[in-house]
């Protein structure tokens, strides 16, 4: 049995095709592991070589990676949710029922999406604990700690927008104390110190920006779901890359 | 042709090479120890893919066990009691019930940010670069440990310890039963002026001082004991790190005085209450 | 304007501060027009202003007959009829009615009001709304007007922050008998 799976793997990695797509093998050597790093356009955002010390478990907690993971798995499990999903207030309800209850493995879905949220929020926060703790932020890296604190306000800006799309109890209050937060900003908010001195209305103010109306409604799950599904991964996205790019950039701010 | 030139190392006709030139300046290696570097395929990419392995099963079999909540659909007429947010935007909701919400909603969380933002241009120790030290930096770690832990105090209180109306509950009392209400809150300049026995201007004068000294203090002091601390940092940063400092201790501080003497304000003024 | 053949401005410098000054233009004008485009002009939402029945159809105390649909408790007292707003001044959670304790309590994040509006404890910085409430002359029902509300700055007492009632019970935010 072996023997014949040999035989296929074999037949299988030899043919034209398989060697077009993985164009280095296994091959032992060096020069190899070198290529194979190198080459691959997802690989390459490591070096060839790594510090030995940097890659140890105890020293990363492995959190950054796991960060991305789970913001992958997130994307994966956000874009088969809005299969289903409706942003509108008659249906929005009704749809995530559907989702748990009738969608087949929609339940799966939308718990794993919900447990990666939730998971992301505490990893990105582990990760900066433990760049804090090595002093990682040092010079040449003050930059590239800035990007990993905006990546952070984003992680919780986009639980927060997920919060609001079933439009349960838990959804529409969330978001109304949220919403009531901004309306208490200083200046720009109709409650906030100065506000109603420079001529905010509850019609004009940073919260009707947000909301698209007086009240969580209609406009605001709009808004909401517009937040969640594009405009913030768009931005994580960006920042990733920054983020990454840095991290090789940069340098290592480990002893040298 | 001029002068004869002058050949350090003479050119060996059997060598293929040949030094050219000398020129003063410092090698990058000196010094420096051979860098212990292993290949990152499969050495990183080994440990990466074992942890996105346990990641991704952990996630698949809680998912089994742990069901997404859904409440009642969305009404207008009644908030569930007690509303709570999710763990992480706890520590947020109960700043909320200590402090106005343009403070615990708006400003906080944006000084937290620029804080947290401002660490690399404020922390100018060179030593503790890529290491887990505490000796080499006593002060950065307990700053931030400190914030941190008080981060996940407000947290754990959010989550185990708060109940109907958002009142106290420990978890061996009945969560089903609503606590009465407790006492009212007084603020910090009334209490002067009435106990003792002066005008609300002067009760008021006094808490803005005790508001101003709270900062000189903390600004001075310091200074004053770690002359080389302060030098090192330079005015500005020195300022700007202990302010910071001095508003991550005072949200305890305020916490406290509610909780011991039940004071709602401490500052009054026509715009705005601290 | 310094005419002097130094600091004249040359045709380079012309063309590149109109070429720069168009872009910042172009720029600030799509800037401000997704600012704009934020803000929605026509809203679809409930309607402000209502009608809630005729004065004769409330008791004394409090009713929460259109708490559900209208956002707001009608109440009165000896002196007549007034209507609150149910949304609590401290981030906009709607308060509980606990008749026994004659209280509302905020589940949020514990404000306490009595059912004049007064603050009796928690975080909340500011009375409830009243809102304007006055008779149509056609049917006698009770007209409100959600979005005219009296929100009086508070005296900050022992027992939470007060508002002396009888400045309260005035027109349009009260109605007698």
């Amino acid at each position: 049995m072996s023997k014949l799976m040999n035989r296929i793997s074999n037949w299988v990695t030899s043919t034209p095709f398989w060697k077009a797509v993985f164009r280095h093998g296994y091959e032992d050597t060096a020069r190899n592991r070198s290529l194979t790093t190198f080459s691959n356009v997802l690989y390459h955002l490591h070096p060839v070589k790594t510090r030995r010390e940097s890659i140890k478990i105890r020293y990363t907690w492995c959190m950054g990676g796991t960060s991305l993971l789970l913001f992958v798995i997130l994307t994966v499990t956000g874009v088969l949710l809005m299969f289903y999903y409706v942003p509108d207030t008659r249906r929005a309800y009704q749809d995530i029922k559907d989702i748990m209850t009738v969608v087949s493995f929609g339940s799966t879905f939308r718990n794993v999406h919900r447990l990666a949220a939730h998971g992301m929020v505490f990893t990105v926060w582990v990760h900066m604990t433990r760049v804090f703790l090595t002093g990682a932020y040092k010079p040449p890296r003050e930059f590239n700690w800035i990007v990993g604190v905006l990546l952070l306000v984003l992680t919780l800006l986009l639980s927060w927008t997920g919060y609001l799309l079933p439009w349960d109890q838990l959804a529409l209050w969330a978001i109304t104390v949220g919403t009531k937060m901004a309306a208490a900003t200083p200046f720009f908010g109709v409650e906030g110190p100065f506000g109603a001195e420079l001529g905010m209305r509850p019609d004009n103010d940073v919260k009707f920006m947000l909301l698209g109306g007086t009240e969580v409604g209609q406009n605001a799950l709009l808004r909401f779901y517009v937040l969640h599904c594009v405009v913030l991964p768009l931005f994580v996205v960006v920042f990733l890359a920054v983020h990454f790019w840095r991290v090789r950039k940069d340098g290592f701010s480990g002893p040298l | 042709m001029p002068e004869k030139s002058f050949e350090v190392f003479p050119r060996s006709p059997k060598k293929t090479y040949g030094l050219m030139e000398l020129v003063k300046g410092t090698a990058p290696g000196v010094e420096k120890e051979p860098e212990d570097t292993t290949f990152t395929w499969p050495n990183l990419f080994y440990n990466e893919f074992l942890m996105a392995l346990a990641v991704t099963a952990l996630l698949l079999f809680l998912s089994l066990y742990v069901q997404a909540p859904l409440e009642e659909e969305a009404s207008r007429d009644t908030t569930p009691n007690p509303m709570k947010a999710p763990w992480y935007f706890l520590g947020l909701q109960e700043l909320l019930v200590f402090f106005d919400p343009w403070i615990a909603g708006v400003a906080l969380p944006v000084l937290i940010m620029i804080g947290l933002m401002l660490i690399p241009f404020l922390d100018i120790n060179p030593k503790g670069r890529g290491s887990y030290t505490f000796s080499e930096r006593k002060f950065a770690v307990t700053n931030y440990s400190f914030g941190m832990a008080l981060w996940v105090v407000l947290i754990i209180i959010g989550v185990w310890f708060r109940g109907l109306d958002w009142n106290w509950y420990w978890l061996w009392e009945n969560g089903h039963v609503h606590k009465p209400v407790a006492a009212g809150l007084g603020d910090l300049p009334v209490m002067f002026s009435r106990n003792l026995g002066i005008s609300d201007f002067a009760g008021k004068a006094i808490s803005d001082l005790l508001m101003l000294a709270y900062f000189a203090i903390g600004l001075i002091i310091p200074a004053w004991f770690f002359k080389g601390f302060f030098k090192r940092l330079g005015v500005v940063r020195y300022i700007t790190t202990m302010v910071l400092f001095l508003i991550m201790v005072g949200i305890p501080i305020k916490i406290a005085l509610r909780l011991v003497f039940s004071i709602k304000y401490a500052i009054i003024t026509p715009w705005f209450k601290i | 304007m310094n005419h002097d053949g130094d600091e004249h401005i040359t045709r380079r410098d012309f063309f590149s501060l109109v070429g720069w000054g168009g872009v910042m233009a172009t720029a600030g004008g799509s800037a401000f027009s997704c600012y704009k485009f934020y803000f929605p002009n026509v809203l679809y939402e409930s309607q402000k202003v209502f009608k809630i029945g005729k004065p004769s159809d409330y008791p004394m105390g409090l009713s929460e007959k259109w708490k559900k649909e209208r956002q707001i408790w009608v109440v009165r007292n000896e002196r007549g009829i007034y209507a609150m707003i149910s949304i609590c001044r401290h981030l906009g959670c709607t308060p509980n009615w606990f008749q026994d304790e004659q209280k509302f309590k905020c589940p949020c994040h514990g404000s306490i009001y009595d059912i004049a509006g007064n603050v009796l404890g928690g975080p909340a910085p500011k009375l409830l709304w009243r809102t304007a409430v006055t008779i149509d002359p056609v049917d006698g029902q009770m007209v409100v007007d959600f979005n005219h509300r009296q929100d009086p700055d508070p005296v900050s007492t022992e027992n939470g922050l007060r508002v002396e009632e009888a400045s309260r019970e005035v027109e349009p935010f009260f109605l007698k008998g």
